[in-house]
C-alpha cells in the first residue's frame, strides 16, 4: 500500500531541501557504505546475533520442557516435534490420514477456490470500473457483502455443500474473491488521466485504452489483491477444515487436540505456517515475472 | 475525473441502479426459495427480515442479537486492543533498532505466517476453554500484521531528515518521538485497518469452536439446529459491525495524519 509522500516532499521552497540534503549527506556520509568492509562486518555481526537468538530460543524451550517449569504436555521438546514430523509422514495415527494426504487435501482446496475467485473477481472488478451502469448495478449489492469475514460462510456452505471438498472451495472462492474485486477495481479507478488522454489523442479506441493503458497500469494493484486473497484463502481454509471435515490440516490439529496430542499439534501449526508462506513467497515470484514497474 | 465528483454529478441515477440491483437480488432469492429446493435449506428474504428484527426482542440461546453483537464485540476490542499495542511496540523497536531486529525478528518469523485461527486447538490445549482462550487467538490474529506495518514504517524514514536532526543537535529520544513515530503514523494505521479485519475473522472462527454466545455461535447454531434464519442475521450484523468499526478507524486515521495524502 502507497502511503503517500513524506512531508519533506511537500516543502515548497526547494532551496531547502538541496541544502537540508547537503547536509544530512555529509552527517550519514559514514554510515552509507562508502566503507565496504565495515558494512559487511557489521552485517555479519547482525547475522550471528540473529543465529545466536535463535539458538537461545531453542535451548530455552528444551530446557523449559525438559525440566519441568513446563509440563511437556503443554509444550513439547523441540526435537520431540521433528521426530513426530517424521513419525507423521508414514503413520496414519491419529487421525486417519498421513501429513502428506492432509497437506494434499488443503493445498487443493486452497489452490481451486483461489483460482475460481482470480478469474471470476478479476474480470467483474474491471468491468465494474469500466462500464458505468455495471458499477451502479453491483456496487450497492457488492458493499452488502464486502464485510462479512469469509469465516462467517463457513456455516452457510457447509449446510449447502457438506463437509466435503465442495464447502471449502466455496468459502475460498469468497474469501478471494471480494479482495480481488476490490483490488482490481480500484487499479482501474486509480489509472492516470495523462495516460489515458495520450492514448485518445494518439486514437486509441476505448478497448485499447482498457488493454493497453488500463489494465497494465493497475496490474500491481491486481496482484496486490491476489496477495491479500491467498492469505484469506489459507485462513478460511484452516477455520473451515476446523469447524467440519474429514482430512485437511485443519482437521489434523483439532482431532490431535481433541486426543490431547500436543505435539501433533504444534507440528500441525508449524506445517500451515510453512505452506502459507510458501504460496506468498510463490505468488511474490509471478509478481516479479510478470509485473513491469511494480511496487515501491 | 475523481470518483466523488463522478458521483455527485448522477447521484440520482447512482439511486435508482442501486436500487435495483438491490430489488434484482431480492427477486433472485425469493424465486429461488419459490421454485427450486434452494427453498428448504435456506429461508426467503421476507423470513430473514422477519427474523432479523424479531431477534432484537426474542432471545436467542441466552442472549438477544444485540447481546450477542455485544459480547463479540467486547471481545474484539480487547483482543485487538492488546495486540495492537504489543505490535506497535515491538515493530516500532525492530525497525527502528537493528540490534531489536536481529534478535526478536528470527523468532518472529517462525511466528508470523501462522494464522491467527490455526491457534485455537493449541491454546484450547494451553488455556483451556474460556474467555483469555478468545482474546488470545484474537491477539494473534492481528499481532504479525501489526508487527510487519509498524516495522515497515520504522524502516521507511528518510535518513535526511534524521540526518538534520542530528546535525541540529537532536538526542536519540528526541529523533524517536520527532521523526520515527510520526513517520510511522501512516504505517501503524494500514497495519490497524488490516489487523481489524482479520481480529474480526478470528472472532468469529474462535467462537465457532469454543464459546456458547456471541455472534460466531449465532452463526454455526444456525446452521446445527437447521435454523439458517439465524445464521443469516448473524452474517449480516456481522458485516454491519465490521463495516461501522473499519469506517471509524478510517475517520480517525483523516483526522489524525492529516499530512498524508492517501492515493486510495
Amino acid at each position: 500500500m502507497i502511503c503517500g509522500k513524506r512531508y519533506w516532499e511537500y516543502s515548497s521552497s526547494t532551496t531547502t531541501y538541496i541544502r537540508m540534503m547537503a547536509v544530512s549527506d555529509s552527517v550519514i556520509g559514514s554510515r552509507l557504505p562508502s566503507s565496504q568492509g565495515r558494512t559487511l562486518k557489521e552485517k555479519t555481526r547482525y547475522i550471528l546475533i540473529s543465529v545466536a537468538s535463535l539458538v537461545l530460543f531453542i535451548v530455552i524451550w528444551d530446557l523449559a520442557s525438559r525440566t519441568g517449569i513446563i509440563s511437556a504436555k503443554k509444550l513439547p521438546v523441540p526435537s520431540k516435534l521433528f521426530e513426530t514430523f517424521l513419525y507423521k509422514l508414514t503413520n496414519k495415527n491419529p487421525d486417519g490420514n498421513t501429513l502428506g494426504i492432509h497437506i494434499w487435501t488443503s493445498l487443493q482446496e486452497a489452490l481451486i477456490g483461489f483460482f475460481f475467485g482470480i478469474t471470476i473477481g478479476v474480470p467483474l472488478g474491471i468491468s465494474m470500473a469500466w462500464f458505468r451502469k455495471f458499477d451502479k448495478l453491483f456496487s450497492p449489492l457488492f458493499d452488502l457483502i464486502k464485510p462479512i469475514p469469509p469465516v462467517g460462510w463457513v456455516p452457510i456452505m457447509i449446510t449447502f455443500f457438506g463437509i466435503g471438498i465442495m464447502s471449502k472451495v466455496s468459502v475460498i472462492f469468497i474469501a478471494s474473491f471480494i479482495p480481488a474485486v476490490i483490488n482490481s477495481y480500484s487499479g482501474i479507478k486509480q489509472t492516470r488521466d495523462v495516460h489515458t488522454w495520450v492514448a485518445q489523442t494518439f486514437g486509441a479506441s476505448r478497448s485499447q485504452v482498457l488493454f493497453t493503458v488500463a489494465i497494465p497500469s493497475a496490474a500491481p494493484m491486481i496482484f496486490t489483491g491476489a496477495r491479500v486473497a491467498l492469505n484469506g484463502s489459507w485462513v478460511s481454509l484452516v477455520a473451515a477444515e476446523l469447524i467440519a471435515s474429514t482430512k485437511g490440516l485443519g482437521y489434523m490439529i483439532q482431532t490431535a487436540r481433541l486426543v490431547g496430542r500436543i505435539d501433533v499439534v504444534f507440528v500441525g501449526v508449524l506445517v500451515i505456517g510453512v505452506f502459507g508462506a510458501i504460496l506468498m513467497e510463490g505468488l511474490s515470484y509471478l509478481e516479479r515475472r510478470f509485473v513491469k514497474g511494480g511496487r515501491r | 475525473m475523481t470518483v466523488r465528483q463522478w458521483i455527485s454529478d448522477d447521484t440520482k441515477e447512482t439511486w435508482i441502479y442501486g436500487i435495483l440491483g438491490f430489488l434484482l437480488f431480492l427477486m433472485v432469492w425469493q424465486m429461488a426459495c419459490v421454485f427450486t429446493d434452494f427453498g428448504t435449506i435456506f429461508p426467503s428474504p421476507g423470513v430473514s427480515i422477519r427474523t432479523f428484527f424479531m431477534a432484537f426482542i426474542e432471545p436467542i440461546g441466552r442472549y438477544t442479537l444485540l447481546g450477542h453483537i455485544s459480547i463479540s464485540l467486547k471481545r474484539v476490542l480487547i483482543g485487538y486492543g492488546l495486540s495492537s499495542v504489543a505490535g506497535i511496540i515491538i515493530g516500532l523497536l525492530m525497525g527502528y533498532s537493528k540490534m531489536a531486529h536481529a534478535i526478536i525478528y528470527p523468532i518472529f518469523c517462525i511466528v508470523r505466517p501462522i494464522p491467527g485461527i490455526a491457534w485455537i486447538p493449541l491454546a484450547i490445549l494451553w488455556i483451556g476453554i474460556g474467555e483469555s482462550t478468545i482474546y488470545f487467538i484474537i491477539f494473534m490474529g492481528g499481532f504479525s500484521q501489526m508487527v510487519m506495518n509498524t516495522m515497515d514504517g520504522a524502516q521507511h524514514i528518510s535518513p535526511e531528515l534524521v540526518g538534520v536532526a542530528k546535525v541540529l543537535g537532536a538526542k536519540e529520544n528526541q529523533i524517536f518521538r520527532k521523526i520515527v513515530l510520526p513517520s510511522s503514523v501512516p504505517y501503524i494505521f494500514t497495519g490497524l485497518q488490516t489487523s481489524l479485519s482479520t481480529s474480526w475473522m478470528a472472532v468469529l472462527a474462535a467462537e465457532m469452536i469454543t464459546a456458547r454466545e456471541g455472534a460466531g455461535w449465532l452463526i454455526l447454531s444456525g446452521m446445527q439446529t437447521g435454523r439458517i434464519e439465524n445464521n443469516v442475521i448473524g452474517m449480516i450484523s456481522i458485516g454491519a459491525v465490521g463495516l461501522l468499526l473499519a469506517a471509524l478507524l478510517r475517520e480517525t486515521e483523516r483526522r489524525l495524519c492529516i499530512w498524508t495524502v492517501r492515493s486510495r
